[in-house]
């Protein structure tokens, strides 16, 4: 019976470790600068102004950073810009919706606690906040997941909570 | 006397081996008393076994007879293993409700794929319809968030200290 039972334990353990373990995601953080100082719109944000420039009455938009950021579960990747600070941790993924815990903090003050559900296709931002001399900054936040990254048959992924 | 012992040489190899009849036996014991050279081979053959035994004996004293047999055992063992088909077989003669080996298996395997199976088929809420954003606290500023029409867009805004700014949405 030992000779069934251990192997059909270790097959039980292995499925739960590598959907644990292999569950990343790729996330692309665009970090942009938007003031009313200047005119003219960044030639890298013209795929995304139709979106900000709806939303938004800035006259210039400025990319600082670009980031395509692989996200491990309950592992937090920070990117500073401007003296503030944005830190991200996989919490969550489910079908190909990837839970994501958002911290923004400026000079240790923390300035946003959020938790977001990204899917493909959508787009988070978050912007505002005390202005910075170059402008306001607004965090633009795309999931992209390869199918390999999903993690076990059925869509099944483990909350990482 | 000595034609006779010539004859008697392979009778008496016997003799000191004990494997003579009780009528060969007593016609050596006769010939013994009256042969002296008779006498002193069979003396001979008998410190020559002395001498070989005491090594022998020390030397088997010595060997790990007990692992010997437990190699050999072990051998016999795997040669009697069933192979898997005799296995099933036998498994399936076996009354189901008598057999303690069968049915303990059975509720253990049944009690983990019990308690596994949920996870593994588990259907998960469907989020697509659900909220972009789960929760948003700031201590230090006003938040606002706003989910575009078609939903591809959310945006989570700090207003501006000490003054407000918005999206012109």
């Amino acid at each position: 019976m030992r000779k069934i039972l251990f192997p059909f334990l270790l097959c039980v353990l292995c499925f739960v470790w590598t959907s644990t373990v292999f569950a990343e995601v790729q996330v692309r953080l665009r970090v942009i600068g938007a003031s009313n100082d200047k005119k003219g719109i960044d030639p890298s944000l013209k795929d995304i102004y139709k979106e900000i420039g709806f939303l938004f009455n800035f006259t210039s938009y400025r990319l600082w950073r670009d980031e395509n950021l692989t996200l491990s579960p309950n592992q937090p990747v920070s990117i500073a810009t401007r003296r503030r600070l944005i830190e991200i941790t996989l919490v969550g993924l489910r079908k190909d919706i990837a839970e994501l815990k958002i911290k923004v903090v400026r000079e240790e003050k923390e300035l946003l606690n959020t938790q977001v559900r990204l899917s493909p296709g959508k787009t988070v931002l978050i912007g505002g906040g005390p202005r910075q001399r170059e402008g306001i900054i607004i965090y633009a936040l795309y999931a992209s997941f390869k199918p390999s990254n999903l993690p076990t048959p059925n869509n099944f992924a483990p909350s990482f909570r | 006397m000595k034609g006779s012992c010539s004859a008697l040489s392979e009778l008496l190899e016997k003799y000191f081996d004990q494997e003579v009849t009780d009528e060969e036996k007593s016609f050596v014991n006769t010939h013994l008393v009256d042969c002296h050279a008779c006498r002193d081979s069979l003396r001979s053959m008998e410190k020559m076994r002395d001498l070989v035994k005491a090594p022998v004996e020390e030397a088997v004293g010595e060997e790990d007879f007990q692992w010997v047999w437990q190699m050999i055992e072990r051998g016999i063992r795997k040669e009697e293993r069933p192979v898997f088909w005799e296995t099933l077989q036998r498994w399936l003669q076996i009354p189901l409700t008598s057999k303690r080996r069968v049915w303990i298996p059975a509720v253990a395997m049944a009690v983990i794929l019990f308690l596994t199976l949920p996870l593994f088929f588990k259907k998960n809420p469907s989020y697509q319809s659900a909220d972009v954003v789960e929760y948003v606290q700031s201590d230090t500023n006003n938040v606002m968030v706003y989910e575009s029409e078609n939903s591809k867009v959310t945006v989570i805004w700090l207003f501006e200290e000490p003054a407000t700014e918005t999206p012109s949405s």
